[in-house]
């Protein structure tokens, strides 16, 4: 099996190192800056689970290669447009599209682009970021889960990449049903990325005011409602989990999309709020707080452009 | 008359300054340090109005050279209760207390402690900062006080004379006939700006980007203005007219001070502008979302400062 993962970053990056580690047949597409510094010193991996310097196959594009069994998409959904455009040509008639992005917005623009038939559901549970030097700093997290998006049987492609998997040491793997799991794991983001980004700070530090608990509660309340509506409410028990997490005082768990902020970054505003608040007005859902997360996402770009 | 001033910051630097100037007798109640640092540089303004450096009287305790005849407090609602022991020695029987605070909370407080009497209404219109060398930067094309007696009689004498020496420096205002109105239509803008300017972390022209930013701001200048309804104090449509076109200009790049303190992690006004501001709509069972949404906005940030986490990544 030839898989062919698009990005380096804290989620393909780090899955990408551990899939080559464990001996598949993986290649990395890259953009030139970033293909050059992997070409010279490898994916430098630093994780709980161990460390590496991974020397991995990289292509540019022009030099895809392929057409392979499984493309990895592990870009933000801000780029989206240019990984679609850069994948293309390594995407033939049997190729299967695993995008990672989180929410649900790029289904239609890639099941436009590429039909459907070729594009699996999938997410990504491995959290960390990419250092300075473009090393990936992993923070333990490193779980993995795709499947079919019809429910069917998996495809001998994603049984293919289960094996591959389990392997590398990486969790998760196939899942049969891995729309209720996008669901689930948009719930816990649309929620903490509302509150983190809206409050600017940490799950602890919005709990220690004195509406934060009950903002963070109605702001889950909010995104289960939305995947209530689209079928996909999460089960008693992942939501009790959910908000025993998010309103955990003292802690230190935090939304990427802050991080992102404060370092003057782009942000996911429109798949990760923005689209749950759609989804909301679709249904006919109140969803107050998404909406102050919005306009403040949308706010905070619109500062970004005007500063920079 | 003698005017004592609660510090030389921005508000009280300025306002003091410019009486000073135009020959008013008027005494700074400074801490030690401030007061060397008067003493060795003087009373430096820098303003939009002309900058001056100026010689000026300052004491150490309000037991010296009381009691006055009008004393201005100008400091932060944060720093009231200090405020209220330094200045009390100073406050004898026939003093007049003028707080330029913002918000209404510190009245009650003002006159729980020196008795209704004593205490006037009053507010400023000044964008001035105090410089970390203690140069007062006035960088507004306004500068405006105004102040009255809170049940709308008469002025009393003291503030028929203080209106007579503002009158001399080129501030503007003076006596207002309805204080507390001008007070309720001063904090609605605030609250309404400093909210939305925190909540969203930006200027009046980038909330104005967001698709929904017109509307979150006009919402919040609508739950203002109803907590001021309930006091009696609604600003009436064409005081609101006002407010709501100075929030909704597109490109604007105004912002509230409260956003540059949240920038440079300094102390915030939360409670004194937002807090009071919703705990009065709950009172009178006014709904306030978007307040709340502000209020805890602000808590979060002080509960992350409190932490020594701001400046620092929150990954």
């Amino acid at each position: 099996m030839k898989i062919l993962i698009l990005g380096a970053g804290a989620v393909g990056g780090y899955w990408g190192a551990r899939l080559h580690q464990a001996g598949v047949d993986v290649t990395f597409l890259l953009r030139e800056k970033r293909a050059e510094t992997v070409r010279r010193g490898g994916l430098v991996v630093k994780s709980p689970k161990g460390d590496a310097v991974v020397p991995v196959k990289v292509v540019t594009r022009g030099e895809e290669g392929g057409p392979y069994d499984v493309v990895i998409l592990a870009c933000k959904a801000y780029d989206l447009d240019s990984a679609i455009a850069a994948i293309a040509p390594a995407v033939g008639p049997d190729t299967t599209i695993v995008p990672m992005l989180n929410g649900h917005a790029h289904f239609a623009t890639l099941d436009a682009r590429f039909g459907a038939a070729r594009v699996a559901g999938g997410l990504a549970r491995i959290s960390g970021m990419l250092g300075p030097n473009g090393e990936i700093l992993n923070s333990g997290g490193s779980g993995v889960s795709f499947g079919e998006r019809d429910g069917k049987p998996a495809r001998p492609a994603l049984v293919a990449l289960d094996a591959a998997c389990r392997k590398a040491g990486i969790d998760g793997g196939l899942n049969p049903d891995i729309n209720q799991d996008l669901w689930d794991k948009w719930v816990m983001l649309g929620t903490i990325a509302t509150m983190c980004a809206a409050m600017r700070g940490t799950v602890g530090d919005i709990v220690a005011a004195e509406d934060g608990a009950a903002l963070m509660r109605e702001t889950l309340e909010e995104c289960c409602r939305v995947a209530a509506a689209n079928g996909h409410a999460p089960n008693a028990k992942v939501r009790a989990s959910l908000e025993a997490g998010l309103t955990q005082p003292g802690s230190k768990a935090v939304a990427s999309i802050l991080g992102d902020m404060e370092k003057g970054g782009a942000v996911e505003a429109r798949s990760i709020v923005g689209d749950m608040l759609a989804r909301a007005r679709k249904a006919g859902l109140p969803a107050p707080n998404l909406r102050f997360a919005y306009a403040h996402l949308q706010a905070y770009e619109a500062r970004r452009a005007r500063e920079r | 008359m003698r005017i004592l001033i609660l510090g030389a910051g921005a508000i009280g630097g300025y306002v003091g300054g410019r009486l000073h100037q135009s020959g008013a007798d008027v005494t700074f109640l400074v801490r030690p340090a401030r007061r060397e640092a008067l003493q060795r540089d003087g009373l430096v303004i820098k303003s939009t109005k002309g900058d001056i450096t100026q010689t000026v009287k300052t004491v150490l305790a309000g037991t010296d050279g009381g009691p006055y005849d009008v004393v201005l407090l100008t400091c932060k609602a944060y720093d009231l209760d200090s405020a209220i022991e330094a200045i009390a020695p100073a406050v004898g029987p026939n003093t007049t207390v003028v707080p330029l605070l913002n918000g209404m909370r510190h009245i009650d407080i003002l006159a729980a402690k020196f008795g209704d009497a004593k205490i006037v209404g009053g507010l400023a219109r000044v964008g001035v900062a105090l410089s970390p060398e203690g140069v007062i930067l006035h960088t507004s094309p306004f500068a405006a006080i105004s102040f009255g007696e809170r049940d709308g009689k008469p002025a009393r004498k003291a503030l028929a004379e203080l209106d007579a020496a503002v009158k001399k420096t080129g501030i503007d205002g003076g006596l207002h006939q309805n204080i507390i109105q001008d007070s309720w239509d001063k904090w609605i803008m605030l609250c309404s700006l400093a909210s939305m300017c925190c909540l969203m972390r930006g200027t009046s022209g980038d909330i104005l980007e967001a698709d929904e930013g017109q509307a979150i701001m006009l919402e919040t200048v609508e739950e203002c203005r109803k907590v001021a309804a309930a006091a009696g104090c609604d600003p009436g449509e064409k005081g609101m007219a006002n407010v709501r076109s100075f929030l909704t200009q597109k490109g604007s790049r105004f912002a509230a001070s409260m956003l540059h303190d949240l920038e440079k992690a300094s102390m915030v006004e939360a409670d004194h502008v937002v807090g009071d501001m919703i705990a009065r709509a709950r009172k009178a069972g006014i709904a306030a979302p978007n307040l709340r949404m502000a209020y805890a906005h602000l808590q979060v940030y002080l509960a992350r400062r409190a932490r020594g986490g701001i400046g620092k990544p929150a990954l």
